[in-house]
């Protein structure tokens, strides 16, 4: 509650100052600074016309007539010093998160309580936005601002429906019946007449202490029919249920998720984003809090959980200093304070690497087959599942097929995944030299005296765990590290201005959204064409758009449906061979793309994959970051591992 | 919420507006009292003007009171107040309106209401800025971003399923640049009203006089608004919020109207689908599924399935 900051009361002086000087600005001014004292300006008096005929403007100024200004603004001034001082000490933000569980007041507290954990979100937005603007081009502050919104408004939207799951705004409290978590009778799913998505003709029962994995094709509707259970889809994003959806005894129709929070647990896709609370020790408890639980029994449900997790050690983090692990953990720990028979969880492999996905699939089988909890999980990963899953839903055209435990389902894949044969094998000028570079991040050393030489028609695979500097190596390369450690097509990056560099390097970023500012894919590629037109080299290739559809295999006619879309709502494979079109616009010697295939489907990772090839060829080179082994062994002709920071192979002993 | 419910709320809150103006424009009033408790006046509309926050607040509280809508205010509170006082940092550019008048024009005036006095909230709890003023700045955002909420709804334009025709944009665009002149010119006037017998205090000749006419003291108040910030903040505050429309608008005002607030359900049954569903990422959920052929007979369903 009480503080000291400084700040307050340097602006309360600030303003208290200036509120005097204006004063006796006034009293200059119209007629009031004369009086007694010294005479120091003899202004002439020019009286107004009109409706202003009383008044009169400037007069004769003396010391005395200042001074009288001056001390009859002081009564003011002193009080907004006082308030200065007060708001020096007082943490007015405190009393509001007090307010936030209950009372009159409580939407607007909790409104209150979001928007200050959100600054930091915004200003890690606002940062990502600005290296996405360098990286692009784009230099237009409010062409940065679209892409800062968009992703403050989509925050938002994610924060709510993790608070709906968690029972906020709850009316009424349904009670489950544990016997019976999921039945489905004939049901379907769709989103009205407006597009030809659905799912029909759904009959399904779930039983407790099982594991079901719903798997399909990105786009599919594994998210919709895992939230048609959760609820969410017909009382958030407003789909259309038809048949039955009963979850614990309860219809689905008629029963919005706050009302079931009390026995349905759902953890969402990208946990970050659903973090409702600053600290691991409130957002696991959040769900209990809301429904006006004692605080000393929330902190102990909290801690007895975290116990079980294995995360107690994290309690007092705040939980954007958390690992992606750790924070799949964190949310997975939220979802079952209040001890559900149904857990949902979406993708929860898509952000992780091997050890951490090791580590939530065995804590996701061992709720099912220890604890008796009905879980089901959305994934198009199938290979982690094959073990601990009972049953697989697979999704396919409009139904849904339930597979038993020894029907794993195939991967998807579509045809030509290994056909093409590696263009770079006939290549071999050095296109790129990287000579001792280190990058250093405060004091840590994130990337350690790299050497790598890199040929025309490349296409190298960067391997290696979380945290082992990939992502850092390839930001140096596209944004500038020391003179003289990475040349380019025989100039020095470090040398060039922005739009020189972008015809040496380019990068497609990890979040591929960071590099949208328009309102329409056609609007976006004309923006890219528009920047192009003032780079040296001009237009080199084809236009924006027609290189989009070429890199989706499509003849640009064929993609107009694409064009007319809002960038946001391309396919996530879709969207990254849009960035990648701008990003290729400026005809780069080299191409770095950093996790292409992150939650991508099968079929989209093929997508990516032709896309990297056809981007590849005679003057330019591909380097990749990966952890996805398998599209790393069909796609590059060379595959690098890194590790601490270093290259662990021989970077020139390619292995293709 | 019932329509009576709903009915009751717009009473409250326009009578709370109607006595909030009043508490604005105490000076004008003053004439019209009993001598003897003149000097009451200020102290009385001091009191009421934040009462009647709280008392507005309260009641749309209830209303508001759902995840979506909670968490959106939330955040676009933050990122008013965020704008609010990096503008400070760069000469007093107030952007701020920017944000109020589109979240009122795509969430509605009671939405943009809340928004003005949460954004205020923040932004002085962020930089320490609470004071008797703070009330007096919360009733005048939540107005600028009521009043966006009221503007008229240019026939279709309102309907999110599909993308408004090019001329309706820009329509829409003008028409919300117009009102952010208005509203930017609008809330110096109001700001200055009840601050002005401080500000210049007795003894010039643009002081408010308790004794003088109602039209001598409405001149002065006038030449006193002009001086002080009609010529010079509020047209800095009328260019900057008419730039940042043009030039963040229509993009702004896609992003709002993809997270729509939560409606009655019989209003959803009839309604189109909105462009995007996306709850992460904006993934579409609107392509159609990549069949693999003909499908099995799921083995739970009576129903045989057919190819998509």
């Amino acid at each position: 509650m009480f503080r000291f900051r400084l700040a307050p009361l340097r602006a309360a002086a600030f303003f208290a100052v200036g509120f005097v000087v204006l004063r006796v600005g006034y009293r200059v001014l119209f007629d009031g600074a004369s009086g007694a004292g010294f005479p120091l300006l003899e202004l002439p008096r020019i009286p107004l016309a009109g409706p202003f005929s009383h008044i009169i403007l400037l007069g004769p100024v003396t010391t005395g007539g200042l001074t009288n200004a001056a001390v009859s603004a002081l009564p003011v001034a002193a009080l907004i010093l006082l308030f200065g001082a007060l708001n020096a000490v007082v943490d007015v933000s405190r009393l509001f998160a007090r307010g936030a569980g209950r009372g009159p007041l409580r939407a607007v507290s909790r409104a209150l309580v979001i928007a200050w954990a959100t600054f930091p979100a915004l200003l890690d937005s606002v940062r990502r936005v600005r290296v996405a603007g360098r990286l692009r081009g784009e230099r237009s502050i409010p062409a940065l601002l679209v892409p800062v919104f968009e992703q403050t408004v989509e925050r938002a939207l994610a924060l709510a429906a993790s608070m709906e799951a968690r029972g906020f705004a709850a009316t009424r409290v349904v009670d489950g019946v544990c016997e019976r978590p999921v039945v489905l009778k004939d049901a379907a799913l769709g989103f009205g007449d407006a597009t030809d998505w659905h799912l029909d003709h759904v009959d399904l029962e779930l039983l407790p202490g099982t594991l079901t994995v719903i798997t399909g094709s990105t786009g599919s509707g594994k998210s919709s029919l895992l939230y048609s259970l959760s609820g969410l889809f017909q009382h958030f994003i407003e789909g259309d249920q038809a048949g039955l959806i009963e979850v614990g005894g309860a219809d689905r129709a008629v029963t919005p998720p706050r009302d079931t929070a009390g026995f349905v647990g759902v953890v969402s896709q990208n946990v970050r984003l659903s973090f409702v609370a600053e600290t691991v020790r409130d957002e696991i408890g959040f769900a209990l809090s809301v429904r006006g639980v004692a605080a000393v029994i929330v902190d102990q449900r909290a801690r007895e959980v975290a116990g079980r997790l294995g995360i107690d050690h994290l309690l007092d983090r705040g939980v954007q200093a958390l690992s992606a692990g750790e924070a799949s953990l964190v949310a997975i720990g939220a979802a079952l304070i209040s001890r559900p028979i149904l857990l949902l969880v979406d993708e929860p492999l898509a952000d992780l690497d091997g050890p951490a996905r090791l580590r939530v699939c065995g804590l996701l089988e061992r709720l099912a087959h220890e604890s008796g909890v009905c879980v089901v999980v959305a994934e198009h990963n199938t290979r982690e599942w094959a073990r601990a899953a009972d049953a697989w839903l697979e999704l396919r055209g409009n139904r849904v097929h339930l597979l038993g435990p020894g029907e794993v389902p195939g991967p998807v894949r579509s045809g030509s995944g290994h056909a093409a044969t590696p263009p770079g094998a006939t290549a071999g000028a050095a296109l790129a030299s990287i000579r001792h570079l280190t990058v250093r991040r405060r004091a840590e050393v994130v990337v350690d005296d790299v050497s790598l030489d890199i040929a025309a028609g490349d296409i190298i695979a960067l391997e290696g765990p979380n945290g082992a500097g990939k992502s850092s190596l390839l930001g140096a390369l596209a944004l500038g590290a020391d003179p003289g450690t990475v040349i380019v097509a025989g100039r020095d990056v470090a040398e060039l201005g922005h739009r020189d560099r972008r015809a040496a390097v380019t990068l497609v970023p990890e979040n591929v959204d960071d590099l949208l500012f328009s309102t329409t894919v056609a609007e976006e590629c004309r923006r890219a064409d528009r920047a192009l037109r003032h780079t040296p080299t001009g237009i080199a290739g084809p236009a924006t758009a027609v290189r989009f559809a070429g890199l989706l295999g499509l003849e640009v006619d064929a993609a107009g449906h694409l064009l007319r879309r809002h960038p946001r709502d391309l396919s996530a494979g879709e969207r990254l061979c849009l960035v990648m079109a701008i990003q290729l616009g400026a005809a780069p010697a080299l191409l770095l793309v950093d996790e292409p295939t992150r939650g991508l489907d099968p079929v989209a990772r093929t997508l990516v994959a032709s896309a990297l090839r056809r981007a590849s060829g005679t003057a330019s080179a591909v380097v990749f970051a990966t952890h996805d082994r398998e599209f790393a062994r069909d796609l590059a002709t060379r595959t690098l591992s890194m590790d601490a920071a270093r290259i662990a192979a021989d970077p020139l002993v390619g292995t293709p | 919420m019932s329509r009576t419910q709903g009915r009751w709320t717009a009473g409250i809150l326009v009578a709370g507006s109607i006595l909030a103006a009043a508490g604005f424009a105490w000076p004008l009033f003053v004439a019209a009292v009993p001598r003897d408790a003149q000097a009451a006046v200020p102290i009385v509309a001091f009191a009421l003007v934040p009462a009647l926050v709280v008392a507005l607040a309260v009641t749309l509280d209830r209303e508001m009171y759902t995840a979506k809508t909670v968490a959106l205010l939330g955040v676009l509170s933050a990122v008013g107040a965020a704008v609010r006082i990096a503008g400070t940092g760069v000469g007093g550019v107030e952007a701020v309106f920017v944000l109020l008048v589109l979240a009122g024009r795509v969430y509605g005036a009671r939405f943009g209401f809340l928004l003005g006095l949460l954004t205020i909230a923040v932004s002085s709890m962020l930089w320490g800025g609470f004071g008797p003023w703070t009330p007096f700045q919360m009733f005048a955002c939540g107005w600028v971003g009521a009043g966006a909420g009221l503007l008229p709804g240019l026939g279709r334009l309102g309907t999110r399923g599909e993308p408004a025709s090019r001329l309706a944009a820009r329509l829409e665009i003008a028409l919300l640049a117009g009102y952010g002149i208005a509203a930017s010119y609008l809330f110096g006037l109001v700001m200055n009203l009840w601050f002005w017998p401080f500000a210049v205090g007795s003894g010039t000749g643009i002081s408010y006089a308790a004794d003088a006419s109602p039209g001598d003291n409405v001149a002065s108040f006038a030449l006193y608004t002009l001086v002080t910030s009609t010529l010079t903040w509020d047209t800095v505050r009328a260019v900057t919020t008419t730039l940042g429309i043009v030039l963040v608008g229509p993009a702004a005002l896609s992003a709002l109207r993809r997270a729509r607030l939560p409606r009655p359900a019989a209003a959803r049954r009839r309604n189109v689908r909105p462009r995007s569903t996306s709850l992460r990422g904006g993934e579409t959920r609107t392509r159609p599924s990549t069949a693999q052929g003909a499908a099995a007979v799921p083995q739970t369903g009576p129903h045989p399935s057919a190819p998509a």
